[in-house]
């Protein structure tokens, strides 16, 4: 047998002596995880795996969709219609954006249930709320994008929501908008805000997240003994990469499945008269979007407060719990202030969404 | 963690088998579900349920025997009997069959009753006032709550039966005196692949294909197409560069020809009125006033 180097080897190797190939694998695959694999930290890779699968099936759209308030509707029609496997890309598009949601709250809630916030990873979390506030983002931007009466709608009740901010409100609903009602200035924008802003700034956020994760390393459990913990201890690959790309085949068959099982299909092209169409957000701003039909947030100050004031209170308490919560208990069973503030949100928001759908039957 | 059998309730057993087990085998029947789908077979109906099932059942027997091992081993110290996986999985089915269909009955009873008692409660003369947003959120929450109680009591009652099941292998088990870092590490060795390489192209393989069927099953066109939109089917056929050319040629000699008709025409009209008066000197035509 020749021990000469194939080649193969030698390009790698000529690489690997300019780059450090070598050491850049050792430092992203041998990273320790405490107490080993497990499937509850698969959220973040699924996360990173969705964005990357939205930025390709968004290039491939964007290849036919025209961003004019005359020709998007008829180009995302025609996207559906005529272009090969078109309906199943903008399919796969629009239930990826809803993965992504309901992924984010799965990576926020496994971080918050672990303690894994807590000194020295209040920087990770704090970047990780900003990738949520982005996630979000998306979703609204997106939302326009096929201008249809349910974008055309939805999108005036979010901005006049925004509008009730109070200083920064006015500004920020006319620079969205561009002008008394939304039209091709507000298209324009959105287009620009989706398919430039956002990503740059999730990419540059989400490679901050990363790095702030490798630098503090991970939580692990929050239970076991060091002695069962160094046991079970392994390494990145291969066990806890093996779980993210099964954990990452499972949510590409899903979103898939929801792409055949409820394709995207239009309503009406957008007009200024609603007709008999009633306006409502995508469903993960639904619990929202109740909350401000309950009588005590009724009138200007009721909406202002339902709308702004408390979503924006529990931001801001989500932003400063590292700092609050400075215990060092992580075991979720031993901080049962956290367990319940949890339950009671996750509950008060499917309480509040399943309610919104109910209401669809009282509005004609 | 060195539980014996007796040591650990039955729900946390029950759990710990079960919960894994589930995960386990979830994507694998998420790939198939999606090539039904693919082809147009729905698999909540017939042909496709009774294909769903029956693909399952290995893949059940599978993920139960490897998530029971694990625990025996890691947790319970115990190593487990043979033919583990086949074992619980029938006892489980059997199980489901019969406590998963009374289970389903009760809850179902629950929530209409718990409907009936909310509504009747909201219509009360006292409580007729109530917004309906409100009404919706108030009525909800409580069947949600009455329901979702029993439900867990169910679930934890299931848990419980088929923890039972779980303790019984761990007893037909031989104990294992080895420390749990002995154990975890003679755990992760026999699920290590003999040969990995092979192991490795087979799950690539099997990938390519299924991404492959999933490409060559799927419709290329919408197939729930919106009822407004009107499909171009029929596109004007290109004209062929030859038909065109004679077409030209045949407009080109046709103009030739007529224009050789009006000089002709003219000349004959100059010879024969010769005493015409010069073209410059005709008598101006009023214009028509638009």
């Amino acid at each position: 047998m020749s021990s000469q180097p194939n080649v193969l080897e030698k390009v790698f190797a000529f690489v690997d002596e300019r780059v450090g190939l070598k050491t850049l694998q050792a430092k992203m695959l041998n990273e320790p995880v405490p107490g080993g694999s497990r499937w509850a930290y698969v959220f973040g890779s699924c996360l990173l795996f969705i964005f990357i699968m939205q930025a390709v099936t968004g290039i491939l759209l964007m290849f036919y969709y025209v961003p004019s308030a005359d020709h998007a509707y008829a180009s995302t029609q025609y996207i559906i219609h005529e272009v090969d496997y078109g309906w199943f890309l903008l399919s796969y598009h629009f239930w990826g954006s809803s993965a992504m949601v309901v992924m984010v709250f799965a990576h926020m809630s496994q971080v918050f249930l672990w303690g894994a916030y807590k000194k020295p990873r209040e920087m990770i979390w704090l970047v990780g709320l900003a990738l949520f506030g982005i996630v979000m983002a998306f979703g609204f931007t997106g939302y326009l994008l096929p201008w249809d009466q349910r974008a055309y709608w939805a999108t005036t009740v979010g901005v006049e929501i925004m509008d009730k901010t109070p200083i920064v409100g006015d500004f920020m609903a006319r620079f969205l908008k561009g002008g008394a009602t939304p039209g091709q200035m507000t298209l324009s924008r959105f287009f620009v805000i989706h398919v430039m802003i956002l990503p740059a700034t999730l990419m540059g956020l989400a490679g901050l997240h990363i790095f702030l994760f490798r630098k503090a390393g991970p939580a692990g459990p929050f239970r076991g003994t060091p002695n069962e913990l160094k046991a079970k201890t392994d390494y990145f690959f291969p066990r806890q990469i093996w779980k993210d790309m099964v954990a990452m085949g499972a949510v590409f068959a899903t979103i898939c499945s929801l792409a055949f099982i409820e394709p995207v299909v239009l309503l009406e092209e957008a007009t200024p008269d609603p007709g008999e169409y009633h306006p409502e957000p995508e469903w993960y701003f639904l619990f929202l979007f109740q909350l401000l039909r309950l009588k005590i947030f009724s009138g200007e100050f009721g909406q202002f407060l339902g709308a702004i004031a408390i979503p924006g209170a529990f931001m801001a308490l989500l932003a400063a719990l590292p700092f609050i919560d400075r215990s060092p208990e992580r075991n979720i069973f031993k901080r049962p202030v956290a367990l319940v503030g949890w339950l009671i949100v996750m509950i008060g928001i499917l309480i509040f969404t399943v309610s919104a759908i109910i209401n669809r039957e009282f509005l004609d | 963690m060195t539980d014996q059998p007796q040591q650990m309730s039955a729900v946390k057993l029950g759990l710990a088998v079960a919960w894994p087990a589930f995960w386990t085998g979830a994507p694998i029947k998420i790939a198939l579900a999606l090539l039904l789908l693919a082809m147009g077979v729905h698999p909540w109906e017939s042909t496709g349920l009774a294909l769903l099932i029956l693909f399952s059942i290995p893949v059940d027997i599978w993920a139960v025997g490897l998530s029971a091992r694990t625990v025996l081993v890691e947790r319970l110290s115990v190593e487990p009997p043979a033919s583990l996986g086949v074992t619980l999985w029938w006892q489980g089915a059997v199980l489901y069959a019969t406590y998963g269909s009374l289970a389903c009955f009760l809850e179902r009873q629950t929530i209409a009753g718990s409907k009936a008692v909310a509504a009747a409660i909201l219509d009360m003369e006292q409580l007729k006032g109530i917004p309906i947003a409100e009404r919706i959120s108030i009525e909800l929450t409580m069947w949600g709550s009455v329901s979702a109680v029993v439900l867990l009591a169910l679930t934890l009652g299931g848990l419980y039966l088929f923890g039972k099941l779980v303790q019984r292998q761990a007893r037909a088990g031989t104990p294992m005196a080895a420390s749990f870092e002995a154990r975890v590490h003679q755990w992760d060795l026999m699920r290590v692949p003999a040969d990995q390489p092979l192991m490795l192209t087979v799950v690539a393989g099997v990938g390519v294909t299924m991404v492959l069927l999933l490409w060559a099953a799927m419709p290329v066109t919408t197939p729930h197409p919106h009822e407004l939109y009107q499909k171009n089917e029929k596109a004007e056929p290109a004209l062929p560069p030859t038909e065109a050319l004679e077409k030209a040629e045949d407009v080109l000699s046709q103009a030739e020809a007529s224009v050789q008709a009006l000089e002709e025409k003219a000349k004959k009209e100059k010879k024969g009125k010769g005493k015409s008066p010069a073209p410059d000197k005709k008598p101006a035509v009023k214009e028509k006033k638009a």
